[in-house]
């Protein structure tokens, strides 16, 4: 039986590039919307982004771009060519939904902006994603991932008072504005299938990193405070810790006591007052982390992790990396990872799902797209003839 | 934008829907504070024997000018945040005739939110299959650590364990150094958008197919989406990734430095040579482009601890702000650091209109204060947080009464046995701490005392 798939009946234009504009539209298709990824003859930016298939920097080969493009044909268009911009009107009329990242205004000046599309299809949904948003002082600045840390104020929390401010790793930035531009989308269409009009969606990357600063901002707005970094000393008990083979981090709560903490880790002094007090625990924190060290020196991550949370019920995590993500039970029991077939790369697993769902779930129905794999389709899709499509090519449009 | 005008009469996209929102901590609490936004009539439920978290303790903020009150548990910045616009409903689920009431809501709502460990709901025979017996056509939504099925099911699990065991801590630190742990309970807030995201799905499925489904959102399995480029460097070349502190993985240079003033600071990033170029230029070092130790993005890679100095000499002459606006005026990725006093009173965040005002009714004696809003924008139709967070019980006769009809006699024996109430059984103590005290223990890097004439929020 085939499921139906809740946006099968929306097709999506993604004219965005980069990171987060691309993983938008790629989830919108994960929900069944046929995604039609435009790029300029060079192909987009994306393509060049480590990491690469067996490290070779083809831009065919990124894993990157494979990630955030899979479930979209592709196809090359030239917007800065007035006949370019002129076949992206054509296109316009039948979408529903389109996805960019350009600089605010520059689809405007290529008279692309929502509001003149929108005269031909006024159900249109428009999704721009950008560092700083369409309005304000700030909307021409570039940014990328550690210019949204700095910005946005979770950085100024991040690291140590003795050391620089510091960004988290890879690109969560990117990733959250990502979902953030698909659950705007998805609001848009609600609106959209209640009363006809479509919008013009604007997400901010930096505001969105904003928004997860849900103790910090209301501690201004109540009574005046402002957060800085940790300090360097003190406990380690809430941080990160060693032990045989790498790293854990432990955490007061859930339904345990601090007997049962102290019973993990097998030190009785624990149990003492001087550790079971929080207020005296902070006091004492070099002493406590010093035995705690001791207590787990000779202890696997693994061991502990199961022990703690099967048999003391503790909140417990280690620090896991890339290589126990790709072998780990639980993330296999959730379908985590999905297989595709990629023209060059071959068969490769990829981390997809991000949610699961009793009906209509994300489905990884094709690998991402090679530069312009798709123009003879998706063109003649859209009533152009053979020749006429070859005519666009040797122009250097398409 | 300027061109399309949001009409103030458009309808809120869930206006006429029903959420039950059973939620605790952040993830699932904002997420349901996002779908009163929208325009949903979410109905919050707590025990008064267990308030969500953020009513008081750690996760709960500050109190409004750090005065507890008589109703410590209405007050805490967080939970206003988190939960505004919607009612609260304090029931005892833990006891059979408060979980009747739920099973009655259920009947008589659209969505039913819970972030409960898995076993609790199938436990009370309120998981999705028992659900669907009570309203054919509900959406149930489900938040939880690692997911209902799976070996790590019943583990015990909050985000700053989880940051640890998805991924995200193996590749945060200082560079070369230790796992850092990210904090701010960062995979709650991506569980926050899934949430939405699945919620508004959800509605289209059933708008389209007449029908409704379950969301069922694992923080942990979230997380490991986060660094799936990783994952993939894994699967093709058996790389591990490391810590780099705040350089960029490929692109060249990439770092924080400092400016003048204490503690302040200004990110640089150049993603190709003509950005390069135009960093050594607004620096002073225009030489330095044609330098062959930084000609290229991999020659800056090698060398990027010789330009580090190069670029802080400059960054410490200027305001973070100052350095930032020269740089981008260059056309060079910059960004101050910003805290959260720049979050409210930088030109930028003030022109956007991010954070939003609430006002609270007087009897509540809070005033009004800015809350985040949410980061994206309709053009067409204007989206507000449609008040505060609600007072413990604030709602109870309504929902019972109006919602449910339950006649007079019934609703008051709830009330006198304690199924229902308006205050917390076993109330948490009240952390009592000055401001001052705060900012010299290290809970706070500083505070404002005049802060609302500052935001503009003055009684």
């Amino acid at each position: 039986m085939v499921l139906p798939a809740i946006l099968d009946d929306l097709m999506v234009l993604d004219l965005s590039q980069g990171i987060a504009g691309p993983l938008c539209a790629r989830l919108l298709g994960d929900y069944g919307a046929d995604v039609i990824k435009l790029e300029p003859p060079g192909g987009e930016c994306g393509r060049r982004m480590p990491p690469f298939f067996h490290e070779d920097p083809d831009p065919e080969k990124s894993l990157f771009f494979l990630l955030t493009n899979l479930n979209k044909r592709g196809i090359t268009l030239d917007l800065a060519q007035p006949e370019g911009s002129e076949i992206l009107r054509k296109l316009a009329r039948t979408a529903d939904v389109i996805v960019e990242s350009f600089a605010p205004g520059y689809l405007a000046s290529l008279g692309l902006d929502h509001a003149t599309l929108a005269q031909d299809n006024p159900g249109l949904v428009m999704t721009s994603i950008t560092p700083f948003g369409q309005t304000g002082p700030y909307r021409q600045y570039k940014g990328n991932e550690i210019v949204a840390y700095a910005t946005s104020g979770i950085m100024a929390i991040s690291g140590t008072t003795d050391r620089e401010p510091l960004q988290h790793g890879g690109f969560p930035a990117l990733y959250e504005a990502a979902m953030n531009g698909m659950l705007a989308t998805n609001v848009a269409l609600l609106t959209r299938d209640l009363n006809g009009f479509g919008q013009h969606v604007d997400v901010s990357i930096q505001e969105v990193v904003t928004s997860s600063l849900v103790i910090n901002q209301p501690y201004y707005s109540f009574a005046g405070g402002v957060q800085g970094r940790r300090h360097p000393e003190g406990s380690s008990f809430g941080h990160i810790t060693p032990c045989k083979d790498g790293y854990f981090v432990s955490q007061e709560g859930g339904s345990v006591t601090w007997d049962t903490i102290a019973d993990f880790f097998g030190r009785e002094e624990l149990k003492e007052p001087r550790f079971a007090d929080p207020a005296q625990r902070l006091v004492n924190g070099p002493a406590m982390d010093a035995i705690i060290l001791d207590a787990t020196k000779d202890r696997t991550m693994t061991e502990m992790f199961k022990t703690a949370s099967e048999q003391f019920r503790m909140l417990f995590g280690i620090v896991q990396t890339p290589e126990d993500l790709a072998h780990c039970p639980q993330l296999d029991a959730r379908s985590f990872y999905q297989e595709v077939e990629h023209q060059l790369i071959g068969r490769i697993r990829v981390p997809f799902r991000m949610w699961n769902m009793s009906a209509g779930a994300a489905s990884c129905r094709r690998s991402s797209p090679l530069l312009g794999q798709h123009n003879a389709e998706v063109f003649a899709g859209f009533g152009y003839s053979e020749a006429e499509i070859g005519l666009l090519r040797d122009r250097g449009i398409i | 934008m300027g061109i399309e005008q949001q009409d103030p009469e458009a309808p809120l996209p869930l206006a006429g829907l029903r959420v039950i929102d059973i939620s605790n901590v952040f993830s699932l609490p904002y997420a349901g504070g996002m779908l009163a936004d929208l325009g949903a009539e979410v109905i919050k439920i707590e025990g008064p024997g267990r308030l969500d978290v953020s009513r008081g303790g750690a996760f709960s903020g500050v109190y409004p000018d750090n005065e507890p009150g008589d109703d410590p548990w209405n007050r805490t910045s967080t939970f206003n945040l988190l939960n505004r616009g919607k009612k609260s409903l304090a029931l005892d689920l833990r006891r059979h005739e408060g979980r009747e009431v739920l099973r009655d809501l259920i009947r008589v709502s659209d969505v039913l939110m819970e972030n409960f460990t898995p076993r609790v709901m199938r436990g009370w025979e309120l998981d999705y299959p028992h659900a669907l017996k009570l309203n054919p056509n509900v959406i149930m939504v489900s938040c939880s650590g690692y997911g209902p099925h799976g070996p790590y099911s019943q583990y015990p699990a909050q985000a700053t364990t989880q940051e640890a065991t998805h991924g995200l801590a193996h590749v945060t630190g200082y560079r070369g150094e230790e796992p850092s742990k990210a904090g701010q309970s960062f995979v709650d807030f991506l569980a926050t958008w899934a949430l939405v995201m699945g919620t508004t799905l959800a509605l289209r499925y059933r708008h389209r197919f007449g029908k409704g489904l379950w969301v069922d959102v694992a923080m942990y399995q979230l997380g490991c989406t986060m660094v799936a480029d990783r994952i993939l460097d894994w699967e093709a070349n058996k790389r591990l990734g490391e810590r780099i502190g705040n350089r960029h993985p490929w692109l060249a240079p990439q770092g924080c430095y400092v400016c003048a003033g204490d503690d302040q600071w200004c990110v640089v990033s150049a993603h190709d040579d003509a950005e390069w170029a135009a960093l050594c230029g607004v620096i002073g070092h225009p030489e330095l482009a044609q330098d062959a130790r930084f000609a290229s993005n991999s020659a800056r890679m090698q060398n990027h601890d010789a330009i580090d100095p190069v670029i802080a000499a400059w960054t410490v002459g200027f305001s973070k702000t100052e350095a930032m606006e020269r740089l981008q005026d260059a056309g060079v990725r910059a960004g101050a650091v910003f805290n959260a006093r720049d979050m409210h009173l930088d030109p930028h965040a003030k022109a956007r209109g991010l954070l939003e005002t609430v006002q609270f009714p007087p009897e509540r004696e809070i005033g009004k204060r800015s809350i985040i809003g949410r980061p994206w924008r309709l053009s067409k139709t204007p989206l507000h947080a449609r008040g505060p967070g609600p007072m413990l019980g604030e709602h109870n006769r309504e929902v019972l009464q109006d919602i449910l009809g339950y006649d007079d006699a019934r609703y008051a024996a709830m009330e006198q046995s304690g199924i229902v109430g308006t205050r917390p059984t076993h109330p948490r103590p009240v952390l009592r701490m000055s401001m001052d005290e705060r900012v010299e223990r290290g809970r706070l890097e500083s505070w404002d005392p005049d802060y609302k004439e500052r935001l503009g929020i003055e009684d």
